[in-house]
């Protein structure tokens, strides 16, 4: 499971490690009773306070989205409903950071969803140039 | 004004607590009526110029410099009166230290320092002696001065003290060996119930490590927040300025205030909350156009350079 | 969503100081490893030393005596020995000594003791060692022998001495003169531990009481005053050689009482000026003793925790 923080984001570090694993969900990465790395190995990858990810996990078992196997662990929990759950709220965070970098360039909500629909469109028609291919483009 | 967060209530819960403490060094105050307040199990930054105001700070909490004026109390343990017993909770790194014992191997002074402290983990202590590459046969006084500083980390980690107070710990040592350092540092608190105190410059490492933060200016504790707070009343305001229009007296510039060419458009670093920053910027003619949010880094050293106030 | 609250971490058990027998055991360890080089030096000395006297031996045929005037020896490396407890230690800045959990003025006194445990084993080998050679070369351990005496204190001009004035005594050193070696370095090592612990420059005061020293000669000299050239001296000596003065400490007298005269006839010989006194030396022991104590405990208290009030 990849998580990256971002320094420049505001919300508070739990908040965005819970996304983080939301995201790994939603894309499928993490799976149904998979394990989330532990407390001490994520604390020590991100160089974060490791009270700060016990808080992230425990929030995330307060939610029903992982659960905790005494002396094993925290798994994700066997039920996949939440998918739907994982969805918006994956959704709505990437829909804010859309409209974020919107603003900054000076776009309309309206202007940016159009866009949004006609990239979409040129991509079912040339899938060369995906918005995926076009990212990976950039990287490098 | 100050910009804190500690509970009006007593000082249960802080591992470490400084009543008005004042140190003058011939005529610059090094720390004038500070009230640091850390919260047991909190990784907190203390940023600064460079001066004596931090080193002071550890070395009063280590007994080391006796302050002018005020106290300091280590776990409700007072750092004067109780020296002995405060120093026993507590892993310190200091800026630099020169010991006697420069004909022992590292090796050995690792077994000297252990007879002091009960708590000493030896096999955690050669782990940590590892993953720092120290080579315990080199004599102590041939140490060039990052591997100084690594033995002084194990010798202060190994025994698992509830505080650990470190005086620029990175310093001198190369980029790879930091990171593992702070890897260290981190995988040390997910083991050990503990609180950090700690000065760095490199306070771009500390991004996510850190929890809270203080902000020394002129000896004076211009700032003590936990990160969400900083993060949320420190922003970066891009805004559009009608002609001709002055910056307000009660906005200070911060250093990085810039204008764009046209001069219609300025950029500033305020601190305060955004709803009323807003407001007031509002109130003078100018308009909002953008808000970030800014690193650790930037933000704390907003406090530094400028203030709002309100 | 609600900010859900931090877990409180539990109050820490408070970790303990150490004992202090733990500590003085570690820091007689230490100072083990610290002194290693100049005891290896010493013991190349001895080493020398014994090969020098056994060729003595050899060459003049006369057996060698057990003397407590050798005991200046272990005075002198008493008062050198500080120099290598306390080399390299930030004694006044953050040394790792003050930043242990040890009551400060302790750990200090601590190291000192540490420093004498080392020297007395020291001197205990160098008496063994002394036993050895005088047995091993026939001598007279007990160190009885006769001796002659002068009639008063002053010695004579030479040649102005008799013969027949000089008083023979068979004198034998009662045994508890063979503490001497033991009392002198203890009493030596404790000025000069509380001189490396107390000041922040010894080198400095060192150069400083010497010069003052030449200055006050210099300036004495000049102003042709006879009297403090006089009262200078006669400080001088009651310091050095007077009954309770540092040679009381380090060879209870036998140094300065025992001196050269020429006698009427030529011949050099050597007298006494009087016979050590035990009592003497049994209170200038304990004088210079109790200054060193007292000067060491000023010193270490320069180091005790600062406490407010």
């Amino acid at each position: 499971m990849l998580v990256t923080l971002d320094p420049r984001d505001a919300r508070p570090l739990y908040l965005q490690i819970m996304d983080e694993v939301r995201r790994a969900l939603v894309l499928g990465t993490l799976r149904a009773e998979d394990p989330l790395p532990s407390v001490r190995e994520l604390a020590s990858e991100l160089v974060v306070n490791p009270r700060t990810v016990s808080q992230a996990y425990r929030e995330l078992e307060r939610e029903g989205v992982v659960y905790v196997r005494r002396g094993q662990g925290t798994f994700v929990a066997p039920e996949f409903d939440r998918d739907r759950q994982e969805r918006d709220a994956l959704a709505r965070a990437v829909a804010k950071r859309a409209l974020i970098e919107a603003r900054r360039n000076g776009l309309g909500v309206d202007e940016l969803v159009t866009m949004i629909r006609e990239v979409a469109a040129d991509e079912e028609a040339e899938p060369s140039r995906s918005a995926y291919a076009a990212n990976e483009g950039e990287k490098q | 004004m100050s910009h804190s967060t500690h509970p009006a209530s007593g000082d249960e819960g802080f591992a470490v607590t400084t009543h008005a403490l004042s140190k003058r060094y011939g005529g610059e105050p090094a720390l004038d009526r500070v009230e640091l307040r850390v919260p047991e199990g909190a990784v907190y930054v203390l940023i600064g110029p460079n001066g004596a105001g931090k080193s002071t700070t550890f070395k009063i909490l280590m007994n080391l410099e006796r302050p002018d004026s005020g106290s300091a109390e280590v776990f409700g343990l007072d750092t004067g009166r109780q020296g002995p017993k405060a120093r026993a909770q507590v892993g310190y790194v200091p800026e630099r230290q020169d010991s006697g014992y420069r004909a022992m191997t590292c090796g050995r002074l690792l077994q000297h320092v252990a007879a002091y402290y009960s708590t000493w983990d030896h096999a955690y202590a050669e782990q940590l002696t590892r993953a720092l590459d120290l080579r315990l046969q080199r004599r102590v006084g041939g140490l060039s001065k990052g591997e100084a500083r690594r033995l002084q980390l194990v010798m202060a980690l190994a025994h698992r003290p509830p505080l650990l107070l470190l005086d620029e710990p990175t310093d001198g040592l190369d980029p790879l060996v930091r990171k593992r350092v702070l890897a260290l540092l981190t995988e040390h608190l997910a083991d050990t119930p503990t609180t950090v105190l700690i000065s760095t410059h490199h306070v771009y490492e500390m991004e996510t490590l850190a929890d809270h933060v203080g902000v020394l200016r002129d000896g004076r504790l211009v700032a003590q927040l936990d990160r969400d707070e900083l993060k949320r009343t420190v922003r970066r305001y891009r805004i559009e300025v009608p002609e001709g229009w002055e910056s307000p007296p009660e906005f200070r510039v911060a250093a990085d205030a810039s204008r764009s060419p046209n001069r219609r458009e300025l950029q500033w670093t305020l601190v305060g909350d955004e709803r009323s920053v807003a407001e007031k910027l509002a109130l003078t003619g100018a308009r909002v156009r953008e808000v970030t949010s800014l690193g650790l880094e930037d933000a704390a050293l907003a406090f530094l350079d400028g203030e709002v106030t309100g | 969503m609600t900010q859900p609250v931090l877990q409180p971490v539990l109050q820490p058990v408070l970790h303990s100081t150490p004992r202090p027998r733990d500590v003085l055991r570690e820091q007689v360890r230490a100072l083990g490893i610290a002194i290693k080089l100049p005891a290896v030096v010493a013991v190349a000395l001895a080493a020398l030393a014994t090969i020098l006297v056994a060729s003595r031996l050899f060459d003049a045929g006369k057996p060698i005596d057990f003397a407590p005037e050798l005991s200046m020896l272990p005075g002198i490396v008493g008062l050198l020995l500080p120099i290598g407890v306390w080399r390299g230690e930030d004694r006044f800045g953050a040394g790792l000594l003050w930043t242990l959990p040890v009551d400060r003025r302790h750990h200090a006194l601590t190291r000192v003791c540490a420093g004498w445990v080392w020297l007395m084993a020291a001197v205990a080998l160098f008496v063994l060692w002394l036993f050895a050679i005088t047995l091993i070369s026939g001598g007279n351990v007990t160190a009885e022998s006769t001796i002659l005496v002068l009639p008063s204190s002053v010695v004579p001009e030479p040649g102005t001495l008799d013969a027949a004035s000089l008083e023979s005594v068979r004198w034998t050193p009662r045994p508890l003169l063979w503490l001497v070696p033991f009392t002198s370095a203890t009493g030596a090592y404790l000025l000069a531990s509380a001189f490396a612990l107390g000041t922040r420059h010894p080198i400095r005061w060192l150069v400083g009481a010497v010069l003052t020293f030449f200055a006050f000669l210099g300036f004495a000299e000049a102003a042709h005053s006879r009297v403090l050239l006089q009262g200078g001296n006669r400080v001088l000596v009651a310091l050095m050689d007077g009954p309770y003065g540092i040679d009381a400490l380090l060879t209870a007298r036998t140094e300065s009482l025992h001196t050269e005269a020429t006698l009427s006839t030529g011949e050099k010989v050597g007298v006494w000026r009087g016979l050590p006194d035990l009592g003497q030396w049994v209170k200038a022991t304990l004088l210079w003793t109790s200054v060193g104590l007292a000067a060491l405990w000023a010193a270490a208290s320069r180091h005790r925790e600062r406490r407010r009030g």
